[in-house]
């Protein structure tokens, strides 16, 4: 993860292509020249702003409760995602979905019964699949509407009566990306890079595959780096006047024989007292730009670090950091989160959707 | 129509071929017999096309058993079609002979054995067989019979229109149990998109449920699938092969022996299987990012209107003519990445000129070489022997297309930095070197610096290898331009959509730093491994190359080498090292003359730097100083030492070490001269080659080895041979 971080610090600038007049081989230019394509695609800066932002605003508690439903608010607050970043949807229609539901769930009974053909229109199916978007879940004009997928299922010895139950569920988003790097796609792209599931009965690489087969993307893991679980601790203890934190707890492991795990827990009071102390004068007033900045995120976890050396003799700054969670939420560097709490969600989407649009390849 | 009747070939007298036929050893005699007397009255008319109006022309309800006309009769015609085949007319008589039932059902297993086709069998024939069919009195066995005959001469039935035509009728058989596996190869080998349909899929699939997982229905919803994926799912075992069986057994042999018979080329593919994939057997591993695609058409399609073209998609295209007949409405496969899996669909790509197309093929190749080399930290070494085998897939693509893929470039901005300059080494380099030309503002921070560290720290192969590269990578620059300034006067114009232009200074800023970075890496690399040879012709190889720039690819630029790599081709131990080393100073000589001719001539030719005719005067000057003149250390040259110096050396006559007589590389072939030359003299005294008629002697035998460049050399810059004390010839600036 670190090297991939300093790779896509150094990918390049600006882009420039070569290109030639002539108009019958123009076309080539868009394999010539990955700069040039990029270029030509738009992406002059693009390549180069993906990388994490090195600011960003302070959560606000969002009013996402009234413009979501219910239900999906409820599924998407209650279950631990792993995470995965996708690349851009070519030919994806939000107004599909009823279709993309029949094919999917044709798809996943033809592959569990290998080698049986499968009726796409027929309704007989023992897994049942539905598209729904999440409406309103945006920050930026150039989002996406989120897209959430259920699959629910019969089991097999059931009564005639019995309702389905949920077995998967899993959803693609895309909160306040690159504007940049989504205006740059042509308009047969949806780029909705992080895509949420949760992990049940191999259904995961089963929807994988299937989007793969009819969107031509690649579905690839995303791991939440070092940075951005440190990003998470300080975007969440910020919260802490508004809504308790109650603890911030860490998973550090240190690189010894044995391992060495250590979980650090600092009660919510202290842990805004020290946020408070690193948070930079100017920007501490209550004006509309309340930013933070990675120097203070630092800061923040230099004094940690520094009160945990005072009491054990153990500099943290050797280990890494694995695991954080407070009462809004949890991480793990293995790319799994859990929100607790939706009024803080979109702002860790925020921090997700630009880890994911990182790992684009182009 | 009896009239026009006629055989293939005329009935053969011998009898042996009646043997072979496995009749009833009675029958047989009494064939024998009967055969025997046709024979005697062969001179008088064709007995075979008597037989055939006999069958043409029988009535109805015509008893069988003991009825020696028709055995008679049969049996000549067996002989012709065992022998050479049957017309196309004669297959018609004798199969509607058969299906029709005329004279009972016995005779006809019989009469469709000998169905041996001599060149085509006409569609109306099969087309009225298969009719006969829904009269529903043959028996099964013999329905059978008749389906197997039709998919063994599938491919010699002269059209297929018809039989298109009543694909429902045929359709309508799959519903017959002991049929259906061959009326479903049939169906396999007539459907078209536009006979796939709901209530057929609907059909196959309840006959899936009633029969369980068959092969031959599996094989026909999956080419129903491939025409209509939104109609069917399928997912089919990697194990499973998609073929049908080949049961057609009784005919095949005799069609061979026919064909070969007859001499002819009529090609029977009967094996006319499913697209099968290729037999790759896909090792099971946890990353399948690197796994190409399998070829498969869209299943969300955009409603087409009827007036639009028709779009084939490319999964049914089979070769290289039905490609081109199709290839302005040819649809993308649904993943773009399957393109490189196969080599009739990599023809397409590149006539591809949809931009989504190639960002999809972008998109999917940069994430697998990404997750591939650069994200998965542990394993990447583990899979090395995959990953080497699709890079190696990549850089044969790319060669195909004489191109590199955007993603494979951005990629390798990013791998360069965290490689090791080991794994995977010829596979890197070669994508390397496909990189298209860089402005010159990226191209140290993109390339030179990564490149660098991996060039001080690798070994003197890596070296060799990296030099390499870069020669490669400079030829397809100038290859790139020479074509294109061909193509319209100002080569290299700004696009409207890139932020910075190119233009041809620009190009040649490029092409100008990366000469002086190969340049800088010769100098220190040839220092870092004590002048390895092996390293030093790799960068004349280089050197080969950019001083012909002008001349060759038609660009106006020329760049000497360093001192750096010049001097120490100059002094190198081996002679083909210096003879490469005159060759290329040779080309400057040219390359130069004619840049200033052109200067003169036209207005807007280059100009050329005072610094650069002083530099390369300088080393012509030094050469031929060192070379021939023997004065090696002339004040106001590239070498000098002090006076002090060189006497404290003890060398003698230091002055005349590195002359063509006593230069290391040459003085073996000194020492042979002088033994030739003079073969009695005990004592060897080298300088005596240097007298006026033993110098140019040995010169002849110098040029005579093969040292071509070092002959070019002298005749282009030494004007006449006068002894010593001859000058180089310098050009002015």
């Amino acid at each position: 993860m670190e090297r991939h971080h300093n790779s896509a610090m150094r990918t390049p600038l600006n882009s420039v292509a070569v290109q030639r007049r002539s108009k019958t081989k123009s076309y080539r230019l868009s394999y010539r020249s990955g700069i040039g394509a990029a270029s030509r695609l738009g992406f002059t800066p693009g390549l180069t702003a993906r990388r994490l932002n090195t600011s960003r605003k302070a959560p606000k508690s969002n009013k996402i409760t009234e413009k979501v439903t219910k239900e999906q608010l409820a599924l998407l607050v209650k279950t631990e995602w792993k995470l995965s970043y996708v690349t851009p949807l070519y030919q994806f229609r939000h107004t599909q979905l009823k279709s993309y539901s029949r094919q999917l769930s044709a798809f996943i009974a033809a592959e569990k019964q290998q080698g049986l053909a499968v009726d796409v229109e027929g309704t007989q199916n023992h897994f049942r699949v539905s598209f729904s978007l999440v409406q309103e879940m945006t920050e930026s004009v150039d989002d996406a509407v989120t897209v959430l997928i259920q699959i629910h299922s019969k089991p097999l010895i059931a009564r005639q009566d019995e309702p389905q139950r949920p077995v998967w569920s899993g959803w693609l988003t895309c909160i306040n990306g690159n504007p940049e790097y989504l205006r740059s796609l042509p308009k047969d792209f949806i780029c909705l890079p992080l895509f949420c599931s949760s992990e049940a009965g191999g259904l995961t690489s089963l929807v994988k595959s299937w989007f793969q087969q009819s969107f031509d993307c690649c579905f690839g893991p995303l791991e939440i780096s070092h940075t951005s679980l440190q990003w998470l601790m300080a975007l969440w203890t910020n919260c802490q006047p508004e809504s308790s934190i109650r603890q911030l707890k860490m998973i550090w492991t240190l690189p010894v024989e044995p391992q060495l795990q250590v979980t650090y827990t600092v009660d919510a009071e202290d842990a805004w007292q020290l946020w408070s102390s690193v948070r930079k004068e100017n920007t501490a007033g209550e004006g509309e730009e309340n930013s933070i900045d990675i120097e203070e995120v630092m800061s923040f976890m230099q004094g940690l670090k520094g009160h945990f050396f005072r009491h054990f003799r153990l500099d943290l700054s050797a280990g890494r950091l694995n695991e954080v969670s407070t009462a809004l939420g949890s991480a793990k560097h293995s790319g799994r989160i859990k929100f607790s709490n939706s009024k803080y969600m979109i702002t860790t989407l925020m921090l997700l959707t630009e880890c994911a649009l990182l790992k684009m390849p182009i | 129509m009896a009239a026009q009747l006629n055989l293939s070939g005329p009935p053969d007298s011998g009898l042996s071929s009646l043997t072979d036929q496995s009749m009833s050893s009675q029958t047989s005699n009494r064939s024998l017999r009967v055969a025997e007397k046709e024979r005697r009255k062969n001179e008088a008319e064709d007995p075979s096309v008597l037989a055939l109006q006999y069958f043409y022309n029988v009535e109805a309800g015509t008893p069988v058993s003991g009825n020696d006309e028709v055995e008679r009769n049969l049996v000549l015609v067996e002989q012709v079609a065992y022998r050479n085949g049957l017309s196309p007319e004669a297959i018609s008589i004798m199969l509607e002979f058969a299906m029709s039932l005329r004279m009972g059902h016995s005779l006809c297993p019989r009469v469709l054995k000998c169905l041996i086709p001599v060149t085509v069998v006409p569609q109306e024939a099969v087309v009225r067989g298969v009719s006969w069919l829904g009269v529903g009195k043959i028996p099964v066995s013999t329905q059978v019979l008749f389906i197997k005959w039709v998919l063994t001469v599938f491919d010699m039935i002269d059209a297929k229109d018809q039989l298109r035509a009543i694909y429902g009728f045929i359709f309508s058989f799959v519903s017959e149990e002991n049929l259906c596996p061959f009326i479903c190869h049939l169906l396999y080998l007539l459907t078209s998109k536009q006979i796939v349909q709901v209530f057929r899929v609907r059909k196959l699939l309840e006959l899936q449920s009633k029969l369980g997982r068959q092969p031959f229905l599996l094989n026909l919803l999956s080419l129903y699938k491939v025409f209509c994926p939104e109609l069917v799912t399928l997912s089919i075992p990697s194990r499973s092969k998609s073929v049908f069986k080949n049961h057609n057994m009784p005919w095949k042999s005799a069609l061979f022996a026919v064909q070969k018979r007859n001499g002819s080329q009529v090609a029977s593919s009967i094996s006319l299987a499913s697209a099968s994939k290729d037999g790759t057997n896909r090792r099971k591993r946890k990353h399948r990012h690197l796994e190409i695609p399998v070829l498969s058409s869209v299943v969300n399609k955009e409603p087409q209107t009827e007036t639009s073209r028709r779009l084939v998609p490319l999964v049914q295209i089979q070769s290289v003519a039905e490609l081109l007949e199709n290839m302005d409405h040819i649809e993308l496969p649904a993943q773009m990445g399957s393109l490189l899996g196969s080599s009739l669909a990599l023809q397409y790509l590149d006539c591809v000129q949809d931009e989504s197309a190639l960002l999809r093929l972008n998109f999917w190749l940069g994430y697998a070489l990404h997750e591939e080399l650069l994200f998965c930290g542990d394993g990447a070494s583990q899979n090395s022997e995959e990953s080497l085998q699709f890079l190696d897939k990549l850089l044969s693509t790319q060669h195909f297309l004489q191109e590199g893929f955007s993603s494979s470039e951005a990629f390798l901005y990013k791998f360069l930095n965290v490689w090791d300059g080991s794994l995977l080494r010829p596979q890197i380099l070669g994508l390397l070197s496909n990189i298209p030309v860089i402005p010159s503002s990226q191209i140290g921070r993109l390339l030179f610096e990564p490149l660098m560290q991996l060039f001080f720290t690798s070994s003197v192969f890596f070296k060799c290898g990296l030099i390499e590269c870069l020669n490669n990578m400079l030829l397809k620059w100038l290859i790139w331009h020479s074509v294109y300034a061909l193509e319209d006067d100002l080569d290299i114009s700004l696009n409207s959509h890139t932020s910075i232009n190119m233009t041809l200074s620009g190009f040649k800023d490029s092409v100008m730093g990366l000469v002086d970075f190969v340049g800088r890496l010769g100098s220190i690399g040839l220092q870092l491994e004590g002048c390895h040879s092996l390293l030093l012709s790799f960068i004349l190889d280089f050197y080969t190359m950019v001083c012909d720039m002008f001349l060759k690819y038609g660009l106006p630029l020329v760049v000497l080498p360093p001192p750096g790599v010049f001097y120490p081709a100059l002094f190198a131990t081996d002679p083909v090292s210096v003879d490469r080393l005159a060759f290329i100073m040779y080309r400057y000589k040219v390359n130069l003359t004619s840049a200033k001719s052109q200067e003169k001539l036209t207005e807007q030719a280059f100009h050329i730097s005072r610094q650069t005719f002083r530099e390369f005067n300088n080393y012509t000057v030094y050469m031929v100083n060192c070379l021939w003149n023997s004065k090696m250390f002339q004040p106001g040259m590239g070498v000098q030492l002090g006076e002090e110096l060189l006497l404290k050396s003890n060398v003698p006559q230091y002055w005349t070490s590195f002359d063509l007589v006593h230069h290391p590389a040459f003085m073996s072939y000194a020492i042979d001269f002088h033994q030739k030359c003079w073969p009695g003299k005990k004592d060897i005294d080298l300088d005596s080659i240097k007298h006026s008629k033993p110098w140019s002697w040995y010169l002849e035998y110098l040029f005579s080895q093969g040292y071509d460049g070092l002959e070019l050399f002298v005749q282009s810059n030494i004007r006449a041979r006068q002894g010593d004390g001859q000058q180089g010839d310098s050009l002015s600036t």
